[in-house]
């Protein structure tokens, strides 16, 4: 496939790309990067599923406010998926309960997984990133 | 096998077994066409650091590895440039220092690495926790 | 099937979360400060033997850390063309670190 050619669909069906994000949003980068592969990833059709485990259920929090301390949001990157058709996400249900985060209102998208679910994730895509 | 790597680990003991796996895979026979280096990874490829007496200069080995193999070592730009690591294009377009970036790196956008994962057998990724 | 590579001290939460999603007929690989859990008598290291998955650990992390000379028997000590040799065997590997 050429680089300069992002579009693969209309051939073979595109592999399946799970990025697990385990890390908190703020304190350092790599939710961030995480995310930003998301977004690279999505705009080569590579339909990428997104789960957040353990600190990274952290990075849904409502309402973050990046200005507070001159950041860059990672709400409002989050918010920006489904721009990209970044329709698939997970969100481990014991971190929720480990952060009392359980009430906490979740992207549309986002569908709550226990241990049995993430292995399912783990076992059912092609290829995964770990951040 | 078609191999991708994608080294998130600055220089220690995770960018150390990327390193280790990436020859052994070579020597193994696999195809490796590029590493990828992204958020703390791109430090792998600082030019202008100094290993201390008695540690591996992880550049000059990535570097080798890179000429040997005729493996590529992409730096994630957006990575590299806010950690200060510029190659010359760079440098002179943010009127900066440089380049900064060791011989064998070259500084891609993560394109090359979803364009990696689409071609690959086998991804794995090197991390270091706390 | 699942490589598991471990990159963090028991007790970390990484590891937590590793130990719960690493299956009977998975590879796990211990490396950087996961080497500790290697020790023979290591509270993680019965974890680990719980979990029924084939263990191992990266030989040159677990010499430099000084933990061979006490190590489980239990735990596979392997060079990086075994640890290539656990990739071509498991398709999908997750890093924890």
């Amino acid at each position: 496939m050429a680089s300069d050619t992002p579009k693969a669909s209309g051939q073979a069906e595109p592999p399946r790309l799970l990025l697990v994000t385990r890390s908190p949003p703020y304190g350092s980068s790599l939710a961030r990067s995480a995310l930003d592969t998301a977004l690279a990833a999505a705009a080569f059709d590579m339909a990428p599923a997104l789960l957040f485990l353990d600190h990274g259920v952290l990075q849904l929090l409502p309402q973050q406010e990046g200005a507070a301390s001159e950041t860059r949001s990672h709400g409002k990157v989050l918010d920006s998926l489904p721009l990209y058709d970044i329709d698939r996400i997970y969100v481990d249900a014991a971190a929720l309960l480990h952060f009392g985060l359980q009430d906490m209102p979740l992207p549309a998208a986002a569908e709550v997984v226990d241990s049995t679910g993430i292995r399912a994730l783990l076992e059912g895509c092609d290829h995964i990133l770990s951040f | 096998m078609n191999y991708a790597l994608l080294v998130l680990a600055p220089p220690g003991s995770a960018s150390r077994a990327a390193l280790g796996f990436a020859r052994a895979a070579c020597a193994r026979g696999h195809q490796l066409e590029r590493v990828f280096f992204l958020d703390r990874g791109v430090e792998n490829g600082m030019g202008t650091a100094v290993a201390p007496q008695g540690e591996r200069d992880l550049p000059a080995q990535w570097a080798q590895l890179a000429s040997e193999q005729g493996v590529e070592l992409v730096l994630c730009i957006s990575s590299a440039i806010r950690r200060g690591l510029l190659d010359a294009t760079e440098a002179q377009r943010h009127e900066k220092v440089g380049p900064t970036v060791a011989p064998g790196f070259t500084i891609g956008g993560l394109g090359l690495l979803v364009e990696t994962c689409t071609d690959c057998e086998r991804l794995l990724t090197f991390g270091e926790g706390c | 099937m699942i490589l598991h590579t471990l990159n963090a001290s028991p007790g970390s939460t990484a590891f937590d979360h590793c130990l719960a999603q690493v299956a009977a007929d998975d590879g796990l690989l211990l490396m950087g400060n996961a080497v500790y859990a290697a020790l023979a008598n290591a509270p993680a290291l019965a974890r680990l033997r719980a979990t029924g998955a084939r263990l191992h650990v990266l030989e040159d992390d677990a010499r430099t850390a000084g933990v061979t000379p006490q190590m489980s028997e239990d735990v596979l000590a392997i060079d990086f063309d075994a640890f290539v040799a656990l990739s071509e065997q498991h398709a999908r590997q997750v890093a924890w670190f």
